[in-house]
């Protein structure tokens, strides 16, 4: 946004409720409107976000959820992360883990010593490239 | 699928492309995705695709013959639907292109039929915001061959970019149409959705966990569907809308709560 084109950061710390997911949504919805992804894109990471913390939610024990944006044009990284068992991974052959890659550029979850971080990168216009 | 069939996909696919039309497809498409926009290489490779495919545009055009359309119109839309699939497809995906067109080139036939007029029931004061939304985003579709931008959609509508964001936010509260509205064209999309089938295959290939099949199983046709195209066989929510026959925004609404339910049932399961 503006003439900056250093990378800008957006956070945003919800309750680890279900009822709060629409807010990080909205969030990235107009983050990614206002930085050149396509409607159809805009969509998709909607959902993303959805999904990512829908696999995140029942394993958060701290009781929050945190979510970092950041836009570094043309791309927007959604990093959404949580305090969870230290043995516990998203299970990546389920369903939602298919719809997380199916919908962004790529999608890594690590697990640092009981804090679960989700990361999904997709960029503005990439169906231009396919 | 009684043996390996490299073609895979049924009977779109099996009889009406011979052993060296899939050969000389996936000859082009490779010099297609070797070659930059552009070089004179790729275009030549994409007017091959596009001729080499057109017995199949007459073929698809010719089940929607009876319907008071000019047989030659239709093979224009649809042939601007093979464009499309020519453009879109990803040969890394192991579908056959044919499979792969044909719903693309059927849906821009369908949506050809329905761009004939159909009723949406919203707010007054929301209609218009909505309609040129949904009538600028099939434009620029059309002529981007990809989804607009919300920049695009307010420098073509001459409205506030924030205005447009708010439109299409707006419209995604919104139940325009009751899912279970039929289309105007119900009878005949389900035609062409039935004699597609292939469904319930991409499906249950994918069926991860037990526990998600009666939930998949309870969804209704449409949803259904817009699933499997959108996470199975990678299409975007355009091409789905064009597909379906309903904007793009109505096949949002419908993936998301699809997938809310799904999470819902299984959590409760």
């Amino acid at each position: 946004m503006g003439t900056n084109a250093q990378p800008a950061e957006v956070r945003l710390t919800i309750p680890a409720d279900g009822a709060y997911v629409a807010v990080p949504r909205a969030v990235v919805g107009n983050l990614a409107a206002r930085n050149d992804f396509t409607v159809d894109a805009i969509d998709d990471l909607r959902i993303a976000v959805d999904e990512a913390c829908a696999l995140l939610l029942p394993q958060a024990t701290g009781g929050v959820v945190e979510c970092v944006f950041t836009i570094d044009k043309p791309t927007l990284v959604v990093e959404v992360s949580a305090d969870v068992p230290e043995t516990w991974h998203p299970d990546t052959t389920g369903f939602g883990w298919m719809v997380l890659a199916a919908l962004v550029e790529s999608v890594v979850a690590r697990n640092t010593g009981g804090r679960l971080a989700i990361t999904l990168t997709a960029s503005a216009l990439s169906t231009e490239n396919a | 699928m009684t043996q390996p069939d490299p073609g895979g996909q049924g009977e779109l696919a099996g009889p009406d492309e011979p052993q060296d039309l899939r050969a000389r497809t996936a000859e082009l498409f490779a010099i297609l995705s070797g070659a930059g926009p552009g070089d004179p290489e790729h275009t030549m490779a994409r007017d091959g695709l596009v001729h080499l495919h057109m017995p199949l545009v007459e073929h698809l055009a010719r089940r929607f013959r009876n319907r008071g359309e000019p047989y030659d119109d239709l093979v224009q839309v649809a042939t601007i639907g093979l464009i499309k699939a020519v453009d879109r497809f990803d040969s890394d995906r192991g579908v056959e292109f044919s499979t792969y067109a044909t719903p693309t080139i059927l849906g821009e036939i369908k949506r050809y039929f329905r761009d004939k007029g159909w009723a949406i029931r919203v707010p007054r004061r929301l209609q218009e915001l909505r309609l040129s939304l949904t009538a600028a985003t099939a434009e620029l579709t059309q002529e981007l061959g990809r989804a607009p931008t919300v920049g695009e959609l307010s420098e073509r509508l001459g409205l506030a970019t924030d205005l447009v964001i708010e439109g299409l936010e707006s419209a995604n509260a919104y139940n325009t149409l009751s899912l279970d509205a039929p289309d105007q064209n119900d009878a005949d999309s389900s035609t062409v959705l039935d004699a597609l089938g292939a469904d319930d295959e991409a499906l249950e290939s994918v069926e991860y966990r037990e526990s998600l099949k009666p939930l998949l199983a309870r969804l209704e046709t449409r949803e259904k569907r817009i699933l499997t195209l959108r996470f199975f066989r990678g299409m975007t929510q355009s091409q789905i809308a064009e597909e379906i026959g309903i904007s793009q925004m109505h096949v949002s609404r419908l993936l998301a709560r699809t997938l809310t339910e799904l999470r819902a049932g299984l959590l409760k399961d």
